[in-house]
């Protein structure tokens, strides 16, 4: 076991003008289990990081002590979104990540990873995906992600806060389960659930000056008293249900019987739900049920397969999304309020500015605003348009009792003046707040096996529907594109073009999942050749669009599709996992920059949803078209926000599992070559040469 | 300082697959100047330069060697992997256009991060990618058109690589999502000058806040 020491520590980021943390002396035996807490900006995170020695000395200036792990993975941390730890395409590499940096041999990978899983109570089998796992379950793989490295002491930053309650209790369960036997130190600001299960509370200040430290229900005791701590959040205001909706009142909305599917799967079954105006209705149920598709086809976002939907006009619907800096246009706080060309009345903007109690930062950049200042100056930037619907996802997700007391406050007074609030969201106490709750079960869902324990196996990323092509190595199918790119150059008349072509047709079944796929790879191929003939044909040598400028660029043509086609077939059946085990495990290419390449593309998937929601964000404040380029400036610059944040705290997830000293590291499947990878090469060189053949033969 | 720490990868991992993704998107781009570019296909290197974006900007965020490179390499095969129409023949632009900002921003020996080496940059990825065009795509295309379209290719690649790039990696900077990275630090202290400036001789400055976050700005 290890103690953790932090002395005389000063932590100031070059970002910033002063220091985060001033001077803190704090001194954790083994095995103790501390509860650090304080309002939000009191440099908890902070702290955790130095205590896992993650403090980075190109980013600040440190002063003082904080000795750091004596091997990878020896202090575990987890971080307040799941999601940011996140770097695999299965839940089994998710776990295998720490042990392959530190070089354990395979059969040990898999010991540690099935110990792991099992420790940290994750229901999810080995092969399904953890960016499309509740937030619950991500949680708990990250936690097993650290188990895997044995780690001595864990520190968490607020694990539970993006959670809802009985995910949360879970969550809590399964860390006081595996905390046996280590340090454990836990960042919260809600501290009540802990406070059994540790043996110290200290409250920490601004720049973490310790203000209080001791045994913790009496610590909790104290700071009750005190009225600069944090409390619980409880009752913000009084507040009469049904004050401003008149019995009767007209639905600003309405969903009559409304069907829809995601992603080929129904999720909302007949959905009746009336929208009245003055009222607060939160859509609640577990993850999966279908809240986020609810909130889409009350925006006009998805549409019904059957039902009918009813909403006001455009300009009178407003949305706030989960992030609020995926809706953020402008460069300063009283632009943003007044961005959307629906939003016209400055005396109101100004208003709300008060009401939201942002008038101080109004030329302060909206992206700089802590995290309780972003969700309030969305909201206000929604209500800034006179809204008769105004729809939010989350709105109080992650925020300490001050903040979330703010958020309610602005969504009551919105309803009093008989605006229809409509929100997503398992946070308790926004329910209790509610006028109406509707509940949404969901079809159940085909998720884990309710008997028995998940498979555990490290396994490749599954296929849908396998095809021939999938029993090559990346490697050799790379090697198919290339030396078919390279044999393209052969191509000098149409007719040769024509017979190149031939064997690539012969081959192509082999590597399509379906028509449709097949058909959606090809089709760009197919259109940008006939662009290059068409092209060849008007600006080449030859007289302009003669028969002898066509037959050139036919040849262009058959050349390109030769050049392009079977790289594009070949490299469908290919997966970034397998990839990069190929080029990490086969070719010794640099681990680290593999495997964060690898992370990274892991990713594409969740940055798509991301980059879905911005645009339509923005559409729906009425900023411009999706084809505009000033939406989609600025959609990229938000989206390059929310990459850069989440790879800095990835960054640090990876570092707390070993990566930084994963110069080498095992791979965690190895990346065979069997016997029918040496007919893949014979294919490959064929390709090759067969353009070349094909030019002689037609003489 | 040139050795990369993990935030340095995946910062630059992440600059490549956020364009890779953003490509997609930028597709609606083409049929802005369609009409254009059916009559006059060299037209279609007005928007060349967007496609460099990604070496650019690493460059001027990440600032160690190689980052130009690895995320317009991570942009190019996230393309490919997604079914770029070109095939590998994207990987070869990827290395082209990673490749030009690279070798622009080495001959500065990574210690000048301005405007116009960003525009350099750009300019000379634009040379490799006609290049690479010329012989892979374009080689029945007349020279006259050719260098018509290098000409194309040269005023996008300054205005919306160099230029875009640059003041992109300004904007970033200033919503404090690069505060871990040498350009963030470059940005506060620039921020720390200006106020320091303006207030010579109040030390407890007036016009700063600190607010609930215990954020700082001017």
């Amino acid at each position: 076991m290890t103690s953790l020491s932090l002395q005389g520590l000063t932590w100031h980021p070059y970002s910033r003008a002063e220091p985060t943390v001033a001077g803190l002396d704090l001194k954790i035996p083994a095995g103790q289990r501390v509860l650090l807490t304080g309002p939000s900006g009191s440099g908890k995170s902070t702290v955790l990081r130095a205590l896992a020695g993650l403090l980075d000395e190109e980013s600040g200036e440190l002063a003082g002590n904080a000795p750091g792990p004596a091997r990878p993975g020896e202090r575990g941390l987890l971080l307040q979104n799941p999601l940011d730890a996140l770097i695999a395409a299965t839940v089994g590499r998710e776990a295998a990540f720490g042990p392959e940096n530190a070089t354990l041999p395979r059969e040990e990978i898999q010991r540690r990873v099935t110990a792991a899983l099992d420790a940290a109570h994750v229901d999810l089998e080995a092969s399904r995906a953890p960016l499309e796992a509740s937030g619950g379950q991500q949680q708990r793989l990250a936690l097993a992600g650290s188990l895997a490295l044995g780690p001595s002491a864990l520190l968490l930053d607020e694990p539970t806060s993006m959670l809802d309650a009985d995910t949360a209790a879970a969550v809590r369960e399964a860390i006081v389960d595996t905390s046996a036997g280590r340090t454990l130190v836990i960042a919260e600001h809600r501290i009540a659930p802990w406070l059994d299960h540790v043996d110290r509370l200290v409250l920490l200040g601004e720049q973490a000056r310790i203000l209080a430290d001791g045994p913790p229900h009496q610590v909790a005791a104290e700071m009750s008293l005190s009225p600069a701590a944090p409390t619980a959040p409880g009752p913000t205001s009084a507040h009469d249900p049904g004050s401003g909706s008149p019995p009767g009142a007209e639905a600003v909305a309405r969903l009559q019987g409304v069907v829809a599917e995601r992603g080929g799967r129904r999720v909302l079954e007949g959905v009746d739900l009336p929208v009245q105006g003055g009222q607060l209705t939160v859509i609640t149920g577990p993850s999966g049920a279908g809240k986020t598709t609810l909130l889409r086809v009350l925006l006009g976002l998805t549409a019904v397969s059957a039902g009918i939907v009813s909403r006001p006009q455009r300009e009178q619907v407003a949305f706030v999304p989960q992030n609020p800096e995926h809706s953020f246009v402008a460069s300063t706080v009283r632009e943003e309020v007044l961005a959307s060309p629906w939003a016209e009345d400055e005396q109101l903007a100004q208003e709300l500015l008060e009401r939201a109690e942002l008038t101080d930062l109004a030329a302060a950049n909206p992206y700089t605003l802590s995290g309780g200042e972003q969700r309030r100056l969305a909201i206000v930037a929604a209500l800034a348009q006179r809204p008769r619907l105004m729809v939010l996802d989350e709105p109080t997700v992650g925020l300490d009792a001050q903040r979330h007391a703010a958020v309610l406050e602005l969504l009551e007074a919105a309803c009093a003046e008989g605006c229809a609030v409509v929100a997503a969201s398992h946070d308790q106490a926004l329910i209790e707040h509610a006028d109406i709750e509707h509940r949404l079960t969901g079809p159940t869902a085909p998720t884990d096996p309710a008997h028995g324990r998940p498979d555990r196996t490290i396994g490749p990323v599954p296929r849908r529907r396998p095809i021939p092509a999938d029993a090559l190595n990346p490697l050799v199918l790379s090697l198919i594109g290339i030396l078919a790119a390279i044999g393209s150059f052969a191509v000098q008349t149409w007719q040769g073009g024509l017979l190149a072509l031939l064997p690539i047709v012969l081959l192509a079944p082999l590597t399509v999942r379906s028509l449709r796929g097949g058909l959606l790879r090809l089709t760009p191929i197919l259109l940008s050749a006939a662009g290059l003939a068409w092209t060849t044909a008007l600006l080449g040598d030859a007289p302009s669009l003669s028969r002898e400028a066509w037959l050139l660029g036919a040849k262009e043509a058959a050349r390109i599709t030769v050049f392009v086609a079977p790289g594009v077939l070949a490299l469908g059946s290919v997966d970034p996992t397998a990839l990069g085990d190929a080029l990490g495990g086969r070719l010794r290419i640099p681990a680290r920059v593999v495997a964060a390449s690898v992370a990274g593309l892991v990713r594409a998937g969740h940055l798509g949803q991301q980059w879905q929601i911005i645009t339509q964000s923005r559409v729906l404040r009425g900023i411009g078209s999706p084809a505009s380029p000033r939406l989609l400036a600025g959609a990229t610059l938000a989206l390059l926000v929310d990459a850069l944040r989440s790879a800095q705290q990835q960054a640090l997830a990876m570092d707390s599992r070993g990566f930084a000293t994963a110069t080498t590291r095992t791979w965690a499947l190895e990346s065979p070559l069997r016997r029918v990878d040496l007919l893949g090469v014979g294919i490959a060189v064929a390709l090759g040469v067969w353009p070349l053949l094909a030019e002689l033969l037609v003489g | 300082m040139t050795r990369f720490r993990t935030v340095d990868l995946l910062v630059t991992v992440v600059i490549g697959a956020a364009f890779g993704v953003a490509f997609l998107g930028y597709g609606q781009l083409y049929t802005l100047i369609g009409p254009l570019t059916t009559a006059f296909k060299p037209a279609e290197g007005l928007l060349a330069g967007i496609w460099f974006l990604p070496a650019v900007l690493a460059a001027l965020i990440v600032r160690k060697p190689g980052a130009a490179l690895l995320a317009e390499m991570i942009a190019a095969v996230l393309s490919m992997l997604l079914g770029s129409q070109w095939g590998w023949g994207t990987a070869i632009s990827g290395l082209m256009q990673g490749g030009g900002v690279e070798l622009v921003f080495l001959a500065f020996r990574y210690r000048r991060f301005t405007l116009p080496v960003a525009i350099l940059g750009g300019m000379a990825s634009a040379l490799l990618e006609w290049g690479w065009e010329k012989f892979a795509y374009y080689q029945e295309m007349s020279w006259t058109f050719s260098f018509i379209m290098l000409a194309f290719f040269l005023l996008s690649g300054a205005l919306l690589c160099g230029t875009l790039g640059w003041a992109a990696t300004r904007a970033l900077a200033a919503t404090g999502a690069l505060d871990a990275m040498p350009a963030g630090r470059e940005h506060a202290a620039r921020l720390r000058a200006a106020e320091e400036h303006a207030t010579p001789t109040a030390p407890a400055d007036p016009g700063s806040r600190r607010t609930e976050s215990g954020r700082f700005r001017a």
